[in-house]
């Protein structure tokens, strides 16, 4: 009875193992092919970043801003003055146009009345490397003029921009090319030729006074975590000096900068270090030269701690000026979305020094395009 | 004399400037992610070279869009990435930046690998960013499914021979090498997660369900409460009480998340925290795409309860 019972057991177990072996395969097999031709229309958009099917990504960022100033505060004209206002409202849409053309555009509210096109570009890679575009754009000139106001590192621009530049940066109508040398690092020369209508620098009395911009930069990988980028601009163009005055109406624009970022690797959603160096002069009838130099830190996941120093001078002339401003940043970051930001600054300079307590709310709503590094 | 020297000169630096590496392989490649790269080192053997931009112990979602990044995007053939969202705050800005048309979408240098795959937690319904850091069109770790494995291939062997017509047949036998590997392996781990099924867990981040559905691990709940918004203390109590009450022993966590959090959870309970790759080379041992689930499933096996 026993050893029937053992056969029985046996025969039974190697069957079933010998069913399930096989036959368990061959299910596997089924439920693999069955896998694979399951498919599913539903379309991602991770390679553009682009959503809504042929409608262009829309995006809207809003700076809401509150300052203190313990100086000027009857000065209806100063731009600085205690006060709460909407510094900007950013509305971006992004799409490709065709085969050829991408088209991406920001118009911009200051205020609650001010509307400004801060962009419209219509952008085509000509052949490999050689990229062209055409519109109005944020110029290649240095690093910091790139930026749309709510990429801004601090809430305000350094002192030596705002100066030289003006509060709307080299911003300008005109048309470019950039080309990706083929280097074994990160290496590009981008030439634009401009309307050159920036009232502080260029705005010159004919209307073919066109300014022309060479920039080269350059980003090297000093290891897997840490990387050095060096560029250099310069631009070259007309100003409306007048015509009998014993200078000519030659402006050049020189600027050199130099960064450097850190992330470490398995870590990097919680430290980050940046460090940013810009040197801008401006050499016409009277020299402007400045820079700054900024530090910013993610010591925690949503957090940043920043400093900023920022020189600007007239070395010579009769509009001989000295001024600096430090300034110090803390920013709460709880998503890529939306981050609360308190800055304080302090500027020395011939008149009264100032000291300013910025604090800003900046956030995001819809599909915006990745930002560039 | 001058001009033989500038000339010398003008030779020195154009080497300089425009010298790059010559590669005998046939095709250049490049992946967002390092599980991609070895799927594609299986299927094109030694006529491909390739690279992956995201090195397995870092967080894809946190990846800057380096320039250097778009320099090696600009000499290869092919750009294959994960998809589903995974890459959305960086890819982009790369692909314009590379200057390379044949990666663009819609052309022959660019696959999307998520195509075919069954997808996770797709989200037919409203979303919006109040949900954390969601993605509607499904949880992108599709990688930590082995079966995956046979999807991604198949596509990354069309595209190649597609690519590279002359040496389909090479791909196609790698292809098929790679396939009966695969299955007796995921049979040997299928044998050795048997024991676990039905295990309940917890994860830090929704990056295991794709691994959790194939091996029969119940994920209960995650640390995170929402993807990518870290816990409320009132999450983390009604986490460590239900874990508690349901005698949850583990939290899964990948390798590039701080566990701080993990941490004062499992203080109060008698959880472990099990670090684990999620992509290969995310620990030196996971090398490839077969050692990434050994390496996965010996650190489970070893410290998951045998259900009963």
């Amino acid at each position: 009875m026993k050893v029937f019972t053992i056969l029985l057991l046996i025969l039974f177990f190697s069957s079933s193992n010998a069913w399930s072996s096989s036959e368990y395969e061959k299910l596997e097999k089924r439920i693999r092919v069955l896998e694979k031709t399951k498919t599913k229309s539903n379309a991602s958009s991770t390679a553009t970043g682009l959503s809504n099917r042929f409608n262009p990504a829309l995006s809207v960022n809003g700076l809401l801003l509150g300052t203190f100033n313990d100086q000027g505060n009857y000065d209806s004209s100063k731009e600085v003055r205690t006060g709460l206002k909407i510094q900007e409202l950013e509305i971006r849409m992004a799409a490709y146009v065709d085969t050829y053309l991408r088209a991406d555009i920001t118009l911009a509210f200051e205020g609650t009345t001010d509307f400004e096109v801060e962009e419209a570009i219509a952008e085509a890679l000509l052949s490999k490397n050689l990229s062209f575009r055409a519109g109005k754009f944020l110029t290649a000139f240095g690093k910091h003029n790139q930026l749309h106001t709510h990429a801004y590192p601090f809430i305000d621009l350094p002192v030596v921009n705002e100066e030289i530049l003006g509060e709307e940066g080299l911003n300008e109508i005109g048309v470019g090319a950039s080309y990706l040398l083929p280097t074994n690092w990160f290496s590009e020369i981008t030439f634009q030729a401009l309307e050159g209508a920036n009232t502080n620098q260029f705005n010159g009395r004919a209307g073919s006074d066109f300014a022309y911009l060479i920039r080269q930069n350059n980003l090297w990988d000093l290891s897997e975590e840490t990387t050095m980028e060096l560029g250099g601009s310069y631009v070259s163009g007309k100003n409306n000096l007048d015509p009998t005055s014993t200078f000519d109406n030659k402006t050049q624009l020189v600027g050199a900068d130099l960064t450097f970022k850190w992330k470490p690797s398995g870590r990097e959603a919680y430290k980050t270090w940046i460090w940013q160096t810009e040197f801008i002069g401006s050499f016409r009838e009277q020299t402007q030269e400045g820079w700054y130099t900024s530090l910013q830190h993610q010591f925690a996941k949503e957090w940043w701690v920043q400093g900023r120093y920022s020189g600007y001078s007239i070395p010579n002339g009769v509009n001989k000026e000295d001024k600096n401003q430090w300034s110090a940043l803390l920013a709460w970051v709880p998503s890529e979305f939306s981050a609360i930001r308190l800055q304080y600054n302090h500027l020395n300079q011939k008149t009264a020094d100032e000291n300013q307590v910025l604090l800003q709310l900046n956030f995001t709503l819809g599909s915006h395009p990745a930002h560039k590094y | 004399m001058k001009t033989y020297k500038l000339k010398i000169s003008i030779l020195v630096l154009s080497f300089i400037f425009f010298w790059v590496p010559v590669s005998w392989a046939s095709l250049n490649v490049v992946t967002t992610t390092s599980d991609l790269a070895s799927i594609v080192k299986e299927v094109g053997g030694s006529l491909v070279k390739v690279e992956s931009l995201v090195k397995g112990y870092q967080n894809p979602h946190y990846i800057q869009p380096k320039p250097s990044y778009m320099v090696k995007m600009n000499r290869a053939d092919l750009l294959i990435y994960q998809g589903l969202e995974l890459e959305i705050g960086w890819l982009s800005t790369l692909i314009e930046g590379a200057r390379n048309p044949d990666l663009r979408l819609g052309q022959t240098g660019h696959l999307d690998a998520s195509t075919g795959i069954s997808r996770l937690e797709t989200l037919e319904s409203e979303v919006d960013r109040s949900m954390g850091d969601i993605h509607p069109s499904g949880n992108p770790h599709y990688n930590l499914d082995p079966e995956n494995g046979f999807i991604i291939a198949q596509s990354i062997y069309n595209k190649l021979s597609e690519l590279d017509s002359e040496n389909a047949t090479k791909y196609k036998s790698n292809l098929e090498k790679f396939n009966s590997k695969l299955e007796k392996k995921i049979i040997h781990w299928k044998n050795l997660m048997k024991p676990f099924k039905g295990t309940k867990i917890i994860t830090y981040h929704k990056l295991w369900s794709y691994f959790a559905k194939r091996f029969d691990l119940n994920v209960v709940n995650n640390v995170e409460v929402k993807p990518g918004v870290p816990p409320t203390t009132k999450h983390l109590a009604k986490l460590t009480a239900l874990m508690n009450r349901e005698d949850i022993k583990v939290i899964l966590q990948s390798t590039y998340y701080e566990s701080d959090f993990a941490k004062m959870v499992a203080g109060r309970t008698e959880a472990i925290i099990l670090v684990l790759p999620s992509f290969v080379g995310g620990t030196p041992e996971t090398t490839d795409y077969f050692s990434l689930f050994d390496t996965i499933i010996q650190k489970l096996t070893n410290n998951l309860q045998p259900s009963t």
